[in-house]
């Protein structure tokens, strides 16, 4: 299983790309909406492909279950927690940052 | 305790024992996911996963969605790519040596039920390109996107639809402009 192996190693580093954008995003972007733009969906395609590459490293399907079921739960968190984020700054009047 | 709630909810007492087996048998696969096959850890688990049917039924009753199997293999293939794609284009706004965002608020009046089926129509938002649901009263999403050039309305009307077809809800869509 070396290729499958190689081909894990290959995922992982993709992901590991978007991780990066994501937080790239978040030091270069204007405004808090904006910086949860980078932040949620950067790091959600990153950890689906980090779950991708250790699956097809794994060495049982149980572990890929698990992957696949921590990543769901951190969808779910972090699209919960986006939105909240998000409502909690509106409610404070924090205006949207815009072209001028 | 229990006639009180079949009332509530206008059920009868084989139904809520079904929807309470189906529960049971999800919440103990999570568990067996969680901890492997030690035999012991079911001292821990069963006790739990009863609390979890229990705390379900009080927190999610039955009747406020019910999901649809084939919805659900049309949405899942839909909802891998479009997240995807959001992330590439993130990397694309953050990674270009021009500022490629022009953000803006939008608000969006969905036809979709309360419950279920607008909570994760609210959440999905977030995880599409270009967009994030940061506001929801009673059934009007407000909208941030990043770049107000995208076909937002399109998307979200995309998105709604799929969302209706994955909780069996078929009334037909009116256009809500």
């Amino acid at each position: 299983m070396r290729i499958l192996n190689d081909i894990g190693l290959l995922f992982i580093g993709i992901g590991m790309l978007f991780f990066i954008s994501g937080t790239i995003g978040l030091l270069r972007f204007p405004d808090i909406y904006t910086r949860l733009h980078a932040m949620t969906k950067a790091d959600n395609v990153g950890l689906g492909l980090l779950v991708l590459g250790l699956s097809c490293q794994a060495d049982s399907w149980q572990t890929v279950a698990r992957l696949i079921f921590i990543w769901i739960l951190v969808l779910i968190a972090s699209s919960a927690s986006c939105h909240l984020v998000a409502r909690s700054a509106l409610q404070k009047n924090i205006q949207p940052w815009s072209r001028p | 305790m229990i006639t009180n709630y079949l009332a509530a909810h206008h059920l009868r007492l084989a139904d809520l024992a079904g929807i309470a087996a189906v529960r049971f048998v999800i919440f103990s696969t999570v568990w067996f996911l969680l901890t492997g096959s030690e035999m012991k850890s079911w001292l821990v688990g069963i006790p739990a996963v009863f609390f979890a049917v229990g705390l379900s039924l009080y927190l999610s009753p039955p009747g406020c969605g019910k999901l649809s199997f084939v919805g659900g293999c049309f949405f899942i293939p839909f909802f891998l790519r479009q997240s995807f794609l959001s992330g590439i284009d993130v990397m694309r706004r953050t990674l270009s040596p021009q500022r490629l965002i022009n953000p803006g608020l939008v608000s969006y009046t969905t036809t979709l039920p309360p419950g279920a089926p607008l909570i994760f129509f609210v959440n999905t938002i977030s995880l599409l390109p270009g967009t994030l649901s940061a506001d929801l009263q009673g059934n009007t999403v407000t909208i941030h996107t990043i770049d107000q050039d995208l076909p937002i309305w399109t998307n979200i009307q995309n998105l709604e639809g799929r969302i209706a077809v994955l909780f069996n809800q078929h009334e037909p869509k009116e256009n809500n402009l």
